[in-house]
């Protein structure tokens, strides 16, 4: 029974750095229809400038995941409105094309920067854990998990709370429509696009601290990205959340009772079951179904 | 999309082209079949590589560039032919040339089976489904060590007391792919050129219209499918009796499917010569790349995909006939198409 | 022109460019001078991009020490060495291909690729084309079963891994171990290591209570640990790469396993990065090598152990470490199989190579049948205030064991 708990408590937490991990993705694939496949990438620089600040001038990461989360955001915006903004009529594998250029250089870009070293961000706390009754809790995932609903109650705040929020949302729903309102909907794109990258910065950031990094996990984690993405329905500001607790328990579940190398098949098998079953996502789309494209 | 069409139409007014057509083609033909004794034996591999890239690219033309539906898995095909086959060959002594039909099978059976579920989705959501398959599948594969080996991989046998097929070599393979390269470019002329074609382009241009005006669509979406999943086979087929060693991280590699796209999309999907053209260019290039900026060559790679997808987003046949009929090139227009 | 269809011509045009291109990479391979080329494909990007940089390091430090003392000589010719390093992004495919063309351009002498897929790739060209390789991190005894005879590996094949520690912790800590859990990834290499480890630990009197797998280069392995920790064991062996050992000591200690005696890993501690990402959490980790400065023997261009690792620090400014010696040692091992056979003519290298028996700064190298380095021994390290020292075997140690290790 400790074992099941444990279990249970460890993949809960570790749904919610997945979480944390897809939530751009998620909000770039449901505004945009655009699949990022620098997603991993945009991660792994995240986790990067973290590391750099910590090595260099002793700066906790869960500060430096703000610088990361502010360089990423120029990045991003520079990026949307200067490339991918070119592109965003074409049939949708032309997006799928470009970001996967785009992956390809920063990975190589980190390579020739960092090479391909494992980096971790050490912190005296990040892998020390506390016990209730023999169920160990880990401090570092506790706090990604804590990031990864705090940033998504933010996000669900921003989104239907401030104009600009708005003015995203009624651009995912309908651009002619969003433009004739007058809203710049090139702007609004890169402004999404930097939001989303900003939030895969500081999820790289949780993610260095907590786990290890090197350049080669970038598409590692855009599949993830992928997967949970899809699990929780796109387009709604809470599906990331879903979607990762949802793998995070699919995963710790399945590792515990069945051999541990179907781990990956077990998310792959839940995918095209929730796909072919329920198409939307488990929590649906309120708006992306509404989507007229033009 | 209409553009062979059109200009199998054009052609056939002006009465001559065809033949002028049919000359170059077959001289390509001959070039190709005379060009092994022209080089090396590693040379030969990189051309089989190359013409195995233009199967896969071919494949995913019918489905995606002819259909529309975006496969993002039919790596599983690929993955799937190649363990029929090492399976098939060190498991029960089969001879290649049997394991080979038989891999191209199982390839066309599993599309179906998938494509009845699968084929339902649109969009992303089929993107990302067939990638879940294909994903899924590896990890089948792996769980699977008593027939597949698991992740230590399997070794086909291809040299000794246990070989069932002697080893073709460098320019066996060549033959082979170049065989495979030209049926499945054949295939997709065939298509290009049948009702299916035009339905699967109604299909791709608005499938409700398609089924109104009483086009199977269900037969002809798992009709596709299933010729992308049979051809991708055989290029998996003969790939693992070309490596000998097999994994299911390689057979199974997203990447692959990443190519065939790129190949097939920077070439021209939907067109029966621009798949060939991508796949062509595109492993030229990055050979070329590999061998003169050893630590670099991704990032420039990289780069080029970035920069042909903005220049020439229609792909590259579609943007010379395109400057053909407009009797001028226009790279700014060309950007302009698809900005937002 | 204009009445071609546009895309034929396009194509036709391609094809001739590429006819051209081809043509130009062919003259380069020609041997030219005095220069001995050798052809090297390493995974200097994708996945295995670390191990493919230390294994370069190894490769260049042997190329410049060579040829400052003099170069190879062969036949009363003096030989310049000149390695060509080609990019195989860590597929096992690409390394095949890339051998091949190796082959074609007359090179056909070769330093190994990184990782027993790729080396298992790699020889099986080198066997077609009379190549000769030497094989510098392809351990996975599969390698070796195929009655290849143009590879030759240096290094200690896969069975030794996590025997070697087992043996080590039976002879030396006390308490002995009484109880082990194996966490294994899933690739062949270290499912080799784990069955290898297990045997002996059977042999040497502990219990195997069980081997969990998990999928190679996984970052969680929670539940892996997680069974450990119900089954109490004193000792943990991860058959594992550097990616799955952090995640097995990171993990562990967030789950709170805490074997009574301690952790022993393959391949990870001993590795730089090991203890740089994991800090004071690596404290104690048991680990085995290929190699460490306190090996015995000594050679003409490396010189000792130290010799080699002072060389290494000061080419490169980091402390040498298994992997860039195993990639020495190869290239070492056919700069003299060269020197010996007194021509650089492949048949005549082979036939030298597998003659060689020799001391040198990585231990003997001396092959068998096979190919595989059987007289050398594997070293057992563990991490000592945040350092790897020598444990065993006892004419290496440098430090005794601690035990328990925490």
């Amino acid at each position: 029974m400790t074992q099941f708990i444990q279990a249970t408590v460890y993949g809960l937490l570790q749904g919610g750095l997945f979480a944390l991990v897809a939530v751009g993705f998620s909000l770039v694939w449901g505004v945009m229809n655009i699949v990022n496949l620098a997603h991993g990438a945009f991660v792994l620089v995240g986790a990067y400038i973290a590391w750099k600040l910590n090595t260099a001038a002793g700066i906790d990461p869960f500060l430096g995941m703000f610088a990361a989360a502010a360089c990423l955001f120029v990045g991003g915006y520079v990026i949307q409105r200067l490339l991918i903004n070119l592109v965003v009529n074409a049939p949708i594998w032309m997006t799928l094309l470009l970001t996967f250029g785009l992956e390809l250089m920063l990975v190589n870009g980190l390579i020739a920067l960092f090479t391909g070293d494992f980096r971790s961000i050490n912190t005296s706390y990040a892998n020390d854990a506390f016990s209730i009754a023999d169920i160990r809790v880990p401090y570092g995932r506790l706090f990604g998990f804590a990031l990864a609903v705090a940033l998504t109650l933010a996000l669900v705040a921003f989104m239907s709370h401030t104009r600009l929020g708005l003015a995203i949302k009624a651009t995912g729903m309908d651009r002619a429509a969003a433009r004739l309102m007058g809203i710049p909907a090139r702007h609004i794109y890169a402004l999404t696009f930097a939001i989303a990258a900003a939030l895969a910065a500081a999820a790289g950031a949780i993610l260095g601290t907590i786990g290890t990094f090197s350049p080669a996990d970038a598409g590692r984690l855009t599949l993830q990205s992928f997967v949970i993405a899809v699990l929780g329905g796109l387009g709604n500001m809470w599906g990331a959340l879903a979607g990762g607790v949802v793998l995070g328990l699919a995963e710790a579940w399945g590792g515990q009772y069945l051999s541990g190398t179907l781990v990956n098949a077990i998310a792959f098998g839940v995918l095209v079951v929730v796909l072919i079953v329920r198409p939307a996502g488990l929590l649906g789309k309120p708006y992306y179904e509404l989507r007229v494209d033009g | 999309m209409a553009g062979i069409a059109a200009a199998v139409a054009s052609s056939r007014a002006r009465g001559r082209r065809p033949l002028t057509r049919g000359t170059l083609v077959a001289l390509t033909l001959l070039v190709c079949i005379a060009l092994p004794s022209q080089l090396y034996g590693s040379q030969q591999r990189t051309w089989g590589a190359m013409f195995m890239f233009v199967v896969l690219a071919q494949g995913w033309n019918v489905i995606g560039g002819f259909a529309g539906y975006p496969s993002f898995g039919n790596v599983v095909f690929f993955g799937l032919g190649g363990y029929t086959t090492a399976v098939l060959m060190a498991k029960s002594g089969c001879s290649f040339w049997l394991a080979l039909p038989l891999a191209g099978i199982v390839g066309l059976l599993f599309a179906v089976l998938v494509g009845i579920p699968v084929l339902r989705l649109h969009g992303h959501y089929f993107a990302i489904a067939t990638l879940g398959v294909a994903e899924g599948m590896r990890e089948v594969i792996i769980n699977l060590p008593g027939l597949t080996g698991g992740g230590a991989g399997l070794t086909v046998p291809a040299v000794g007391v246990d070989a069932t097929t002697s080893y073709p070599g460098n320019d066996g393979f060549y033959y082979i792919f170049l065989t495979l390269a030209v049926i499945s470019t054949l295939v997709v002329w065939l298509v290009a050129r049948s009702r299916f074609g035009y339905a699967l382009r109604a299909i791709h241009q608005d499938e409700d219209a398609a089924a109104a005006v009483g086009i199977d669509i269900i037969r002809a979406k798992i009709g596709a499918f299933a010729i992308a999943g049979a051809l991708t086979a055989l290029a998996g087929a003969v790939y693992a009796f070309q490596q000998v060693s097999i994994y299911p991280g390689r057979l199974f590699d997203v990447d692959i499917t990443v190519l065939m796209v790129v190949m097939a999309v920077i070439g021209g999907s939907g067109t029966v010569i621009g798949p060939v053209i991508g796949a062509v260019g595109l492993q030229l290039l990055s050979e070329y790349l590999r061998d003169n900026v050893t630590e670099y060559h991704t990032f420039i790679f990289g780069a080029i995909i970035v920069l042909a997808v903005i220049l020439v987003p229609q792909g590259i046949v579609n943007f010379v006939r395109d400057a053909r009929l407009k009797h001028g090139v226009s790279l700014s227009e060309s950007v302009r198409a698809y900005r937002l | 022109m204009t009445r071609r269809h546009p895309a034929v011509l396009v194509l036709v045009v391609a094809l001739a460019a590429a006819g051209c291109g081809k043509g130009q990479s062919s003259d380069a391979g020609s041997p030219t001078g005095d220069t001995l080329k050798i052809g090297a494909a390493l995974s200097l990007t994708g996945s295995l991009a670390k191990e493919g940089q230390l294994t370069k390091q190894g490769y260049q430090l042997c190329e410049e020490i060579v040829n400052s003392k003099g170069g190879v000589s062969a036949g009363g010719k003096s030989y310049k060495l000149a390695i060509a390093y080609r990019d195989d992004t860590s597929e096992p495919d690409t390394a095949a291909q890339l051998v091949d063309r190796f082959n074609d351009q007359a090179i056909k002498l070769v330093l190994g690729p990184y990782g027993s897929p790729s080396t298992e790739a790699a020889a099986a060209v080198v066997e077609k084309n009379g190549q000769v390789m030497v094989d510098s991190s392809g351990a996975d005894n599969n390698i070796f079963t195929k009655g290849y005879r143009q590879t030759f590996a240096v290094l200690s094949p896969a069975t030794s891994y996590a025997k070697v520690m087992i043996q080590a912790l039976a002879s030396q800590a006390k308490p002995k171990p009484r109880t082990v859990v194996f966490l294994s990834a899933d690739d062949g290499f270290s499912k080799t290591v784990a069955k290898g480890g297990a045997e002996e630990a059977h042999k040497q009197g502990i219990k195997v209570l069980a081997t969990e797998t998990f999928p190679e280069k996984s970052t969680d392995v929670s539940a892996a640990v997680n069974k450990a920790k119900s089954l109490n064991p004193d000792l943990v062996v991860g058959a594992v790469h550097l990616v799955e050992g952090i995640a097995i000591i990171k993990q562990s200690k967030e789950l709170g396993l805490k074997p009574a005696g301690g952790f022993a890993e393959t391949v990870a501690p001993p590795t730089p990065d090991f203890v740089r990402t994991l800090g004071a959490s690596a404290e104690g980790v048991v680990g085995s090598t290929q190699w460490v400065p306190q090996v015995t023997g000594e050679d003409k261009f490396f010189g000792t152990a130290q010799e080699y690792a002072s060389s290494f620090k000061k080419r490169f400014g980091s402390d040498a470490e298994y992997h860039s010696a195993e990639a020495a040692a190869a290239c070492l091992a056919l700069v003299l199989g060269t020197e010996n056979a007194g021509s650089t003519e492949p048949a005549k290298v082979r036939d030298a190579i597998a003659r060689l028996d020799s001391p040198s700064f990585f231990g003997p190298i001396k092959f068998d049948s096979t190919g595989k380095n059987v007289t050398k021994q594997m070293s057992v390290i563990q991490i000592q205030d945040g350092k790897p020292v020598t444990v065993f075997p006892t004419d290496q140690q440098q430090s005794a064991l601690k035990w328990p290790a925490q």
